[in-house]
This record gives structure tokens, sequence and C-alpha cells, in this order.
């Protein structure tokens, strides 16, 4: 692309590492390789070299290899140089200065990815997901961003939309072309059709939710009474000191997020502020959180203490508590044998384990993942819904093609369903880009012979 | 100074059906007006089939009438059979057809101009245009006369460099029979303006009494006629301002008298015959390089690209009351006269027809509309306005509309005035000229409903409601029909109210309207309305959420309609827009971003990232 500065960045995470790679994208690129490597003439692409880097000055930074890739094949689709440099920060940062000088920008965060998206190396959903592949924190996440950056939800969409201006094109020929000797207009079939991409659409959207947790992680609130272990039993899984702990109950004030992996997942964990009457203003306030928190929960730790009866929870807090959502964890049975469970809490899976040696862990890492794929995890990994954007154009597609369906039954004239349908088309349009009534028209000819 | 002694302010070239409403719109707004012809007598000719209006097109012809124009009440007077299209559908996508007399439309159009005020006619063709500093200034003719005007509006149709093709056969002409204006290319290529080939085609004329009408199926008119012209508005001053000078205009009462059209179908010996003869077609064997339209396709494109259906519907239609011409509606081609005359003995009713004309394909000069700004002004060359078939577009309702509107900013211009430009919420004609300006079009352009996206607020029965503004601003109706107009206006709106606030049992009259009331269940204050206000007043109320709805797109149109692009935006400097798009955006220099964002390859981001441009 001509007018675009020339931007370079650190591409590997900073710190001590074998290698570190910099990345310097624009039309700069080959000039600067040409002149830090001393080459007569201009790199010759896809090579990967072996090298001398000289700063601007002359000086000798390192022994690189670099790549030099030509636009438009390459990932942003302009000229591009990729060095990999010894792991060391210092001289990391002493070439990433050096290309400054030479009149690179600091790449923005995203920068390249936007570039690409830009030239039109990838779509924006293959965009989206180079950015959730980047952010993803589950090896479930990575693999759904990763066949998103393929293209599968792309294409799944692509399919969407060819179906849907198909439909559009039957209703609009008999609109347009009232006097052709179309064949017999047949609503069901319109009708069935636009109820599969219904049905398609709000898998889709379903969807979402599924992507969410892989993103954000399962949203997994620890509750318990005071002094019930619930800070050990964050530590246990994170596996260090994260939370307070003390004998004292009541220590967990505020309440406490981590990111933990378990098996494929990821869990963001929220440990709380035990429940009970409080004895400070501090401790009711973080009580008065936890119960918020619950409402924003999928998923519960219940965590007892094995050697003193079941205690009474909140009506609030017990009545979003479920088998499908709630393990309860009878803690420190290092201590003794563990009680029995209260009868509301039969039901529900129980693991016997102590958080302070970590025996018991595996199990309860074990039910975890069995609660999510039994009631969390989403059939297909190819049709996953990312994000906001998706999920309100989707929104607005699914509404449009109830509406049109409900015009269609009630029998209203045909230039209405149309409307209807036209607005789900700019929903996909606004995910995929602008669908242009001539895509629709040329639908619309080549399956119907038109030509009075 | 003109060779008639005077410096016109409008002069328009080509008096086909944009060129007539061309010469009208400037002539009665007062401009001192030529319009030359090559040949007087094909003045408004329908060159291919008789009949005007349609879905869309119909549409268009109101909102012709709405703006002042001739087209609806020429349709309407020489009309020989009329029809609903759509009459099952809701308001919105209903809409008139009318089967014409030819010559009759034809020769009342060439009456009206003869005593339009301010109106010069003249034969010459026009074979040259003169240009002064980047401006155009006048024209040359064939008769080497010259004619000077302030500003000039070129409807040149099919007759650019025309090439009619029949087989191999090939002859010079725009029309069978007529001339092909061959050294005017030449004056638009010396002004830089590109030129590229578009091909129409036009089917057989048969003789009548050749042809055996029992194995048809007839076709009758409505025994209502919906017409085009709106009558409630106008006085006799406006509707007859002719005749009450003692002059007898061409036509008869609309909707007296109708005939019918006669429907037949291709058989499986047309289809041999066609196949058979495929490499002789002229579209087939290469001979023709223009391209031709996907909604009008010759019989050879039926029987090719839709291979498994089995036949294909034709009508035949009368050309006018005093003629035994019928027109094939339904088989255009290129195929050799031999091969022609064998398939139409193929088809049922037709064994032993004469054909009084060939079908013939014809290939002509356009001059790609994006080289054009809104008001239809060429964006290389001042003063110079282009309608019609030279802009891409197919149809006489399209050339009309278009022909209105270059005359009306033709004499803007002359005047120094701003132009007037509709937008796409504003009907039909706004949708037609915006995408001729701004996406251009690889094949001959038609209007379908489906091409507007606010089609639910165009029922023909509002194109006046929606116009109005324009035509009054502009004086393109009289002052009484602009009076009229406005009571019909506050009518309307006065009974949308009423309808909305006065209650029977637990709820409005709108609300029962809306759950569908049958007409007879209606008020009776609302029942004894003239039936073009009822009407309007019921679809206003009975499809509100959907109307308002389409409003409020427009709102938001209009909000990035009024962020304007300067001219001279250098689209090359703006970071971060594609090449492609930076490189589209030059080429068609969109005067507003909403225009932009409908220039095809544009996308959404490139929107964006020009709106941070343009705001910094």
């Amino acid at each position: 692309m001509e007018n675009s500065d020339t931007i370079a960045a650190l591409a590997t995470p900073s710190g001590e590492s074998a290698v570190a790679m910099i990345r310097v994208t624009g039309s700069a690129s080959g000039e600067i390789a040409s002149s830090a490597f001393r080459l007569t003439r201009s790199p010759a692409p896809r090579r990967a070299v072996h090298a001398l880097y000289r700063s601007a000055s002359g000086e000798e930074l390192d022994d690189v290899v670099y790549v030099f890739l030509q636009g438009p094949r390459s990932y942003t689709g302009e000229d591009t140089l990729e060095i990999a440099c010894h792991g060391n920060p210092l001289i990391a940062t002493r070439i990433l200065q050096d290309l400054l000088a030479r009149g690179c920008r600091q790449a923005d965060p995203g920068e390249f990815t936007r570039r690409a998206f830009l030239n039109g190396r990838l779509d924006l959903t293959q965009a989206e997901a180079v950015m959730e592949l980047i952010q993803a924190r589950s090896d479930r996440a990575i693999r759904v961003a990763s066949n998103q950056l393929r293209g599968d939800f792309g294409k799944q969409l692509d399919a969407l939309k060819a179906r849907l201006l198909a439909t559009v094109a039957t209703v609009e020929a008999y609109i347009d072309f009232p006097e052709e000797d179309l064949p017999p207009e047949r609503k069901t079939a319109e009708m069935e059709s636009i109820q599969d991409a219904l049905t398609f659409c709000s898998r889709l959207i379903d969807s979402g939710k599924y992507a969410a947790f892989l993103r954000e992680g399962v949203r997994t609130l620890i509750l318990g009474e005071p002094n019930a272990g619930k800070s050990s039993l964050l530590n246990c899984m994170l596996g260090f000191e994260r939370a307070i702990v003390s004998d004292e109950p009541g220590t967990t004030r505020d309440f406490i997020r981590e990111r933990v992996i378990v098996g494929d997942y990821c869990l963001q964990i929220m440990d709380t502020a035990g429940l009970r009457e409080a004895r400070t203003a501090v401790e009711s306030e973080g009580i008065r959180k936890t119960v918020e928190l619950v409402d924003e929960a999928d998923l519960f730790l219940l965590v007892l203490d094995a050697s003193r009866p079941s205690p009474t929870l909140p009506d609030t807090v017990l009545a979003r508590l479920s088998s499908d959502n709630c393990i309860v964890v009878q803690n420190k049975i290092d201590l003794g044998p563990a009680n029995p469970l209260a009868r509301e809490l039969e039901a529900f899976a129980s693991v016997q384990m102590s958080a302070l040696d970590g025996q018991g862990l595996e199990a309860l890492q074990a039910g975890i993942v069995e609660k999510i794929d039994a009631h969390f995890s989403h059939e297909g990994d190819d049709l996953i819904l990312v994000n906001t954007r998706h999920s309100v154009a989707l929104g607005e597609l699914a509404a449009c093609l109830r509406a049109a369906l409900t015009n269609m039954e009630k029998d209203e004239p045909a230039e209405f369903v149309a409307s209807e349908l036209r607005g789900a088309v700019d929903a996909i349009g606004r995910i995929l880009g602008r669908i242009d009534t001539e895509d629709m028209l040329d639908v619309l000819f080549s399956s119907f012979c038109i030509g009075k | 100074m003109s060779e008639f002694g005077e410096e016109y302010d409008v002069i328009v070239c080509g008096a086909g059906h944009a060129g007539c409403e061309a010469a009208l719109a400037a002539a009665r707004m007062g401009a001192r007006t030529l319009v030359l012809s090559g040949n007087i007598d094909t003045i408004a000719a329908m060159s291919c089939n008789p009949a005007i209006g349609g879905v869309a097109k119909g549409h268009i012809v109101r909102e012709i009438d709405a703006l002042g124009g001739e087209m609806a009440v020429s349709a309407d007077v020489s009309g020989i059979q009329f029809r609903l299209l759509n009459a099952s559908k809701g308001p919105a996508v209903q809409s008139p057809r009318a089967q014409c007399d030819k010559k009759v439309y034809s020769l009342r159009m060439k009456h009206v101009l003869e005593l339009q005020e301010n109106l010069s006619i003249f034969q010459a063709t026009v074979t040259g245009l003169i240009f002064k500093q980047g401006r155009v200034i006048g024209c040359r003719t064939n008769l080497d006369l010259e004619f000077f005007g302030k500003s000039l509006v070129v409807t040149t149709g099919t007759f650019l460099r025309a090439l009619m093709h029949i087989g191999k056969n090939k002859n010079e002409g725009g029309r069978m029979g007529d001339y092909s204006a061959k050294t005017l290319s030449g004056s638009f290529l010396e002004a830089g303006i590109e030129l590229e080939r578009l091909k129409t085609g036009t089917p057989p004329r048969l003789l009548g009494r050749s042809i055996d009408f029992s194995q048809l199926e007839e076709q009758k008119g409505d025994e209502r006629p919906t017409l085009f012209g709106f009558y409630d508005t106008r006085d006799d001053s406006d509707m007859f301002h002719v005749e009450q000078r003692g002059e007898r205009l061409a036509g008869w009462k609309p909707g007296s008298d109708q005939v019918s059209c006669w429907i037949t179908y291709t058989s499986a010996e047309t289809q041999r015959v066609v196949t058979d003869n495929l490499h002789l077609s002229a579209m087939y064997s290469g001979e023709i390089v223009g391209t031709g339209p996907r909604y009008c396709p010759s019989i050879e494109d039926k029987f090719v690209r839709f291979a498994d259906k089995p036949r294909h519907m034709l009508f035949l239609e009368p050309e006018g009351r005093n003629t035994d011409e019928y027109y094939v509606n339904g088989l255009s081609t290129s195929l050799p006269f031999a091969a022609q005359q064998q398939m139409m003995r193929t088809i049922p009713g037709l064994e032993s027809v004469q054909l009084l004309r060939p079908a013939y394909a014809v290939e002509y000069d356009f001059a790609p509309p994006t080289q054009l700004y809104p008001h239809l002004e060429s964006k290389k060359v001042e003063n110079l306005f282009f309608a019609g078939q030279i802009n891409g577009t197919s149809g006489y309702e399209e050339a009309a509309s278009q022909g209105l509107m270059a005359g009306v900013n033709a004499v803007l211009k002359a005047r120094g005035e701003k132009p007037m430009t509709l937008k796409r919420y504003d009907g039909y004609i706004g949708v037609l000229i915006d995408d001729l300006v701004t996406k251009g079009t690889k094949e001959p352009y038609r209007m379908f409903t489906s091409r507007a996206e606010y089609r639910l607020l165009f029922n023909h029965g509002s194109a006046e409601m929606r116009l109005m503004e324009y035509a009054k601003r502009h004086g393109l109706v009289s002052r009484e029909r602009a009076r009229r107009m406005d009571r019909k206006k506050a009518e309307i709106q006065r009974w949308v109210q009423w309808l909305e606030t006065n209650r029977v049992g637990d709820s409005t009259w709108a609300t029962r309207i809306r759950r569908i009331l049958e007409p007879s269940d209606y008020p009776d204050e609302l029942k004894a309305l003239p039936e073009a206000v009822r009407d309007e007043v019921v679809y206003r109320v009975r499809y509100d959420g959907y109307l308002k709805r389409e409003l409020r797109q427009v709102e938001k149109l209009n909000d990035v309609e009024k962020i304007l692009v300067p001219s001279d935006f250098d689209y090359s400097k703006v970071k971060g827009l594609r090449g492609e798009s930076a490189a589209k955006l030059s080429e068609t220099r969109p005067t507003n971003l909403g225009q932009a964002s409908r220039i095809s390859g544009v996308n959404p981001s490139d929107i964006g990232i020009l709106m941070v441009a343009l705001k910094r």
C-alpha cells in the first residue's frame, strides 16, 4: 500500500529468551534491510539470511537472521522485514531504537493486524480472530480462534448469506416481475428456508456464551462459611499464595479474581468473603458484594468445613445453586472424616479434599471439567460467535428473520416480508462487509429466466 | 450567435423520451430552448415495446408527472390497454402499465413540443460540439449550421456509432430505418469523456392478420384503468392548456375502448431451431462486443442459460389502433432473418405468420455515468448535461426522468443557480440517478423496485406528495396545481391524524385499520373522501410502523450525506485508506460520505477512516 509509514515492534515478549523477533512493515522495509545489512541491491524475498545488523551510525549491533517478505505476499500485505536477534532485552531494544532512528514508527497495539485487514489480507472475522488468538487463555480458546483465523466462521456466514440471498431473490422476483412466467410461488419453501436460517443464526447466538467462557474464563465463585478454607482452596488451585490465609475468620473482605487453567478450560475464579452475619462494617460490605457476584457466576465451588455440620446458606444464594452449576468441596479432611452433607446438598457432586496439602485436588479438577463439559460446552468448535459486534448483528438478523416469518404467516404483502429480509441481509453485511443490491440481482437473474 | 440569430439558454440534442422532457422542462421554466432532432417525424418514438410503465417504471412515470413532465399524460391519452401490476400485493409495489398507440403517443408529444412557448424545434443532426475553455458553448450540425447556448443537454439514445445486427448482416443506425450519429462520439473523446459499448435488442414485428388468435390466450385490460397522471390536482387550464388555444391534440379519453394483448409460448421445435442456428446469432458468433441486459436476454440466451425450461412465454402486443402490426414481447434475437422466420413459425398461433420487421440487436456508445455529477452535468465539460441511454440506461421511463432532471438543471446552470438533485429517499428518480453517477453500470440499467432501499415509502400514489417541494421551488407545475397539491397534502395529514385520535369502541380507528379492517367498515367520513386521498391515508395508517422505520433509516442516511467531501479532496493522502478504495473514490469523486459509501468496492471500514480524515 502506498502512503503507509513503516512501523516496527518487538514481536516476542520482552525479557530474556533464546531469540527475540523484531518485525518491520511498510514501504521502507526493503531499504532498511539493504542499509542495515549492507546489501548492494534489494533483499531477496522469502529467504532466511544470516547477517550482521549495523546501526545507522555503522555500529555492529548483533548477529541476526532476517527474512524479507515482499508485499502483498506478507502478513500485512506490505513489504515486511522480520529480524531474529539474540534474546537479550538490551540487544532487541537497541535494534528497535535504531529502526526508529531510521524513520520507523513504533507500532500501535494490533497495528500489524489492522494493516493486514485494511490491505485485504484478512477479512474482518479473521482479523478479530488474530486478536482473539493473542488474548486466548486456554487450549480450547486457541483452537476456536485459529479455526476462525482459517475463516471457518466467515465460511459459515458466507453460507448463511448465500442461503438468505437466494430467499430474498425469490421474494423479490415475484415483486419485480409479476408478468414473467415464473414457476408458481412456493411460500412454504420460502418459509422453510427462512426458518433454517433462523435456526442456524440462533445456534450462533447461543455459542456466544461459550465464546465468553473461552475468552474470559468460566466465572467460578468460591462460596462458603467464614474460615471454611475458601482462600486456601484458591491458593491450592493456583499453586501459589494469592489470597491472604489466616486462621482468623472473615479475612477476605474484597473478592479476589484469578485465572486458573483446568484441563482444556480457563477458569476465572473469584474468592469471596465468607457468608455469615457480619461482625464489622467492612465485612458486611464484603458479604453484600458476594451476594451480588452470585448473579454473575457460571460455576460455584461451595466450600464446607468437613469436620463441621453443613451450614445453612442464605436463600438468595441457595436459589442460584443447582446440581448443574455447583460442586461441593468438603475441605479439611486432613482434620478427620467428613460429616454427611445437608439434605439440600445431597444431589450435588461433592469432592473431599484438603486445600492445605492438596489432597483431592485432582478429583476436584476432574469434577470441574466434567461439569463444564456437561453443561457449558458447545458442540463443534468451528461454529463460534466471537464478539459483541457479531452478537449484536446476529441479534438483529434473528429479529428480522422472525418478523419476516410472522409477516408470511399473517399473509402480509410480499414487500413487507422483503423489507424484513433486507434487514437480515444488512445485518450479515455488518459482519461480512456490505452486500449490494447487485449481489441479490445476480442471484435473481441466474435463478429465474426473466425477459419479457 | 446562433444561425437563428440568438443564443439559447438551453439546447437539447435529441428528441426521444429524454430529449422531449428536457426540452419541455427547460421551456416551461421560461428558458429560451432549442431542441434538435435528426428526424422530427420520430420525436418521442417508441423504438421498442409499445408500452409505458410497469413495476418501478410506472412509479417513475408518476414521479415525472409530479414534477410537471409530459410522459404521464401522453401515455394516458394514447393508452389502448391499462393494467395495474401487482394488484394482489401491497400498495408500495403496485404499478400502472399501459399499452400505447405508438404513433399517437409520438404525434401528441411532437404537437405538445410545437405548441410550447419558449421552445424551438429544428430538424438537424448534431455532428459535433463546440467547446471553449473546458466548457461547451454550442453544437455543429450536418446542415453546416451552428447553434450556441449557455448549456447543452445530450440525449443520443442508441444512435452514437450505432450498429445493428441481424445474424451476419450489419447496418449502421440506431433504429431500423434511421441513421447513425458517427461523428459526435469524436467530440466526446476529444473532451476527455470516456465511451464504452452497450447492446440492446428488439423483437420482430408481425402482421396481425397472419396470426391465428384462436390459439392464443387473451389478456384484457383492467375495467377500471389506473392512470399515470395526477388529475385531482390539475384544473382544466393545467390539463388542456394547449387545447384551450383551439388546438386539437391526438389521443382519446384515457381508458376508453381498450384492446387486448395475446399470450403464446415457444415450443420444443422453437428450441431446436434456435439451438441449430446458435452459431449464426450475432451475439453468439462474437459479432457483438457490447454488453446486453441480464433482465432482457435474447431467446438464444434463454434457451442456453435455462435449457431445462421447456417453454418461454411470449406476449403479442398491438402497436396501435390504426395498424395491424404486433410486437412480440419476450423474443428479442440476433439470429439471421431466415432463422427468425423459421423460428417464429414453430410458435403456436404463428404457423403462417408474416414478419413486417425483423428482430435486430443494436450496439451503441454510452458514456459511463460515473463521469457525471448528481445533477447530470459532465465532470469533464462544464455546461454539458447527459440524459437517457447515453448514460447507460434502458427504458423510456428511465430516459424521460433523466431528461426532465437534466433539462431543469441545464436551466439552473444557465441562470447560475444551485442544481436540483433528488435524494434516494425522494423516489425512484433519486435512486436511478444516484445509482448511475455513484456505481455506474455494466449493462443497460433498468429500474427495479428492489433497487430502492426505501421502497415502502414509494407507493405510486404518493409521488406528488414526495416531490411537490421540488416542483414548487423550481416552478415545474402551475401555481394553481401547487396550491391544490398543498391542499391535498394537508387533507391527507388531517385524516391520518383523525384516524389516530378518534375512537370507536375501545380502540382508535387507526388501530382497527392496522388490524385489517374491511373498506366497507371504514368510517363514513373516510369513505366519502376522494379515492386518491383515501388510499393514501389508509396506506399511511395501516403500515405506519414500517413507514416510520424507513423514515428513521432516512434520517440516518441524511446524517452521513451531510458530511460533504470537498471536490478536490486528495484520497491518496488519507492514511490507512486501502489503495483500491482510494482509486475508486478518486475516480467517482463523491460529493458526500453517503454517496461514497455506496460506491462498489468501498467498504464500511474505508468510510470510517474517511470520516475521521474529513473531521480532522
